[in-house]
């Protein structure tokens, strides 16, 4: 789908990305993670053609995209950047159909497959009911509904969204990432996001890409990669990896710092769980639950009263819809 | 649709007025049935005195007006016009050398538009650094208003001081004494530019949207900035070269436009015919308010459009908030 070869980026004086090659695999949903400036958001731009590198190429399904018409990318591509800024006092309805723009000419401006596809994209991001009010007038969720609602529009194989969750509580990101989720499972697309959050990752991802300093860590899916000591390699933090009691997928819990991050994180790894604090605990849940329950001053031991209600739904929820069970 | 259709039949009955009224008076009936080619004893006078004038009036309120808003998309911001970026101060200065040198007068309104032109290079070298980012795009222009109005200045005050009035009376706009050549030369521009103004009143529509989000639509925004840019300050420098700098049409009438239709981006045909409406009404009233002293229109244009967009202000910002 769309892969990047000896790709060399940045701005101005400063590269960012020097040499990468990176192959994303189609029908998933690939999530990018990463410490700040490792590249990530400049790995995407870059791969959305709005990032022009000075040298390497990205392939869109093996042709360079460069060589391609900027408007046939449009209709092969949807990009979602890092905080659009929202035209003053544009309808809903009316940004939703800026997505139609690579299907319009100024001869030929709006048909009835244009209106179809608005339509369409509208009901899928849930954004029916809001279609005549004003953009600016929305909430931070809505509004992020709508902008993913305006690349839906635009009927593309592949969906590019750069940081999608940011600035949304916790409940809106849940639903921005399980919208993507059924993108990817009811309607094929392929996915890519930047993402900060290394367990949403985890949980919404078919496949991790972990980058640090411009450079790809480790790529594959979460559950295989994704370890502690990935996370302390990547992000330099001491942390204890866990089956996710809801879904099954690696939870990343850091370590215990005791407010210092500095100097009790080697102290408080061996206090969380003896010995497996360096090491993942591994996919294979069992006894992981006593790991968590192990912590000496069990107050926070929240996890294990939540069980009951989730517990046994746990595992076959992981590949179909993440969420649902919350 | 509803708001260009009104705007319509305003401008044409306000070009029948203008038609009508004055010295001597000609009932409205019989400006139409001269306007028929019946022949009346009125034809002299609404032919061959006043219809060249408020056509005039008309094609260059139209052009002010599409230049304004080709010009305050690109800049995103409402206070952008042909006057703020430097093409009338550069078409001004221009004339003003013309006027104060004994050149011919029918070399004026081209040495304006050389002028004018010159304006928009230089607004362009400077400001297309940065693919003509709306604020360096106005930033330029401000600068180039600047450096065009103190060279006018040296003129004018270098100058004898008859021909310094004359382009005073120039730089405050007039249509006195002008008539079917300024307005041949305005319509065949726009004429000429019809094509591109076809597609520039659909392209107006994206400019809202950031960069990153155009090119993620497969739009290219810096190509259609210069695009859209370069069309209004030639339609600005052409207009201003034949009337002088009218002021406030270009700014007023595409937010007056704007406003009316209830939209986020000034619409370009009710910004045209809103520029002819208001410069046909203006050019009215400099003629008869204090008759038979006549008022150059780029007085009443700053006199009528001034409080009306205070007014629509004052009225926008009880709206929103």
């Amino acid at each position: 789908m769309l892969s990047t070869r000896d790709l060399v980026a940045g701005y101005d004086e400063r590269t960012v990305l020097d040499g990468l090659d990176l192959d994303l695999p189609a029908d998933a949903f690939t999530v990018i993670v990463g410490p700040n400036a490792c590249g990530k958001s400049t790995l995407l731009r870059t791969m959305a053609r709005l990032l022009t590198p000075r040298r390497g190429t990205v392939l869109l399904d093996g042709t360079a995209i460069r060589e391609l018409p900027t408007r046939e990318v449009a209709r092969r591509l949807g990009v979602l950047p890092q905080s659009p800024l929202v035209p003053e006092g544009v309808t809903v309805a009316d940004l939703v159909g800026r997505g139609r723009q690579p299907y319009q000419r100024w001869w030929r401006q709006w048909s009835s497959e244009d209106g179809a596809a608005v339509d369409q994209a509208m009901a899928l991001a849930d954004v029916t009911d809001l279609a005549d009010r004003p953009v600016d007038s929305l909430s931070g969720g809505q509004r992020q509904r709508v902008w993913i609602a305006m690349t839906l529009a635009q009927d593309t194989d592949a969906l590019l969204l750069d940081e999608p969750t940011t600035f949304l509580d916790l409940a809106h990101q849940v639903e921005v990432l399980d919208l993507l989720h059924r993108l990817r499972v009811e309607r094929g697309r392929t996915v890519v996001a930047v993402l900060h959050d290394l367990n949403q990752a985890a949980r919404y991802a078919d496949h991790l890409v972990a980058m640090r300093a411009g450079a790809v860590v480790a790529a594959g899916p979460p559950r295989e990669i994704l370890t502690a000591d990935l996370v302390r390699d990547v992000f330099g933090l001491a942390c204890v990896v866990v089956p996710c009691p809801v879904t099954g997928a690696p939870l990343v819990v850091p370590a215990y710092t005791g407010g210092n991050s500095a100097g009790a994180a080697s102290l408080s790894v061996g206090g969380l769980g003896g010995s497996a604090g360096s090491e993942s605990v591994g996919g294979a849940g069992g006894s992981v639950g006593s790991a968590v329950t192990g912590d000496p001053d069990s107050s926070t031991a929240s996890v294990p009263g939540a069980r009951p209600t989730t517990g046994d739904a746990a595992t076959p929820l992981a590949g179909s819809h993440p969420s649902k069970g919350l | 649709m509803l708001v260009a259709a009104v705007l319509t039949v305003l401008l044409l009955l306000a070009v029948v007025l203008s038609l009508s009224l004055g010295t001597p008076y000609v009932a409205p009936a019989d400006v139409l049935r001269a306007l028929s080619g019946a022949g009346t004893p009125y034809d002299l006078v609404v032919f061959d005195l006043r219809l060249p004038r408020v056509v005039l009036a008309a094609v260059a309120g139209a052009a002010f007006g599409i230049a304004g808003t080709l010009i305050q998309s690109v800049a995103r911001n409402p206070l952008a016009s042909p006057d703020v970026i430097g093409i009338t101060q550069g078409a001004g200065l221009a004339a003003t050398v013309a006027l104060t040198s004994g050149m011919a007068a029918v070399l004026v309104a081209p040495t304006a538009l050389v002028g004018g032109l010159l304006a928009a290079v230089l607004l362009f070298a400077l400001g297309a650094r940065h693919g003509l980012a709306a604020q360096r795009f106005v930033l330029a222009g401000v600068a180039v208003a600047f450096g065009f109005r103190a060279l006018t200045e040296v003129v004018m005050l270098t100058a004898d001081p008859i021909d310094g009035l004359r382009a005073q009376i120039w730089l405050i706009g007039t249509l006195a004494g002008k008539g079917w050549t300024e307005a041949a030369w305005i319509a065949g521009t726009l004429l000429v530019l019809l094509p591109v103004l076809a597609w520039a009143g659909w392209a107006l529509n994206s400019t809202a949207l950031d960069d990153d989000t155009a090119r993620g639509v497969g739009l290219r925004p810096v190509a259609r900035r210069i695009g859209l840019a370069g069309t209004g300050v030639l339609v600005a420098a052409m207009v201003t070269a034949q009337v002088g700098a009218v002021d406030f049409v270009a700014l007023v009438a595409p937010q007056v436009a704007r406003r009316l239709v209830r939209a986020e981006r000034p619409p370009l045909v009710c910004a045209a015919l809103l520029g002819a409406l208001l410069l046909v009404l203006a050019d009215l009233a400099g003629r008869r308010l204090l008759a038979p002293t006549q008022l150059p229109a780029g007085v009443l244009t700053a006199a009528i459009g001034g409080p009306y967009l205070i007014f629509l202000l004052l009225r926008g910002r009880r709206r929103s908030s």
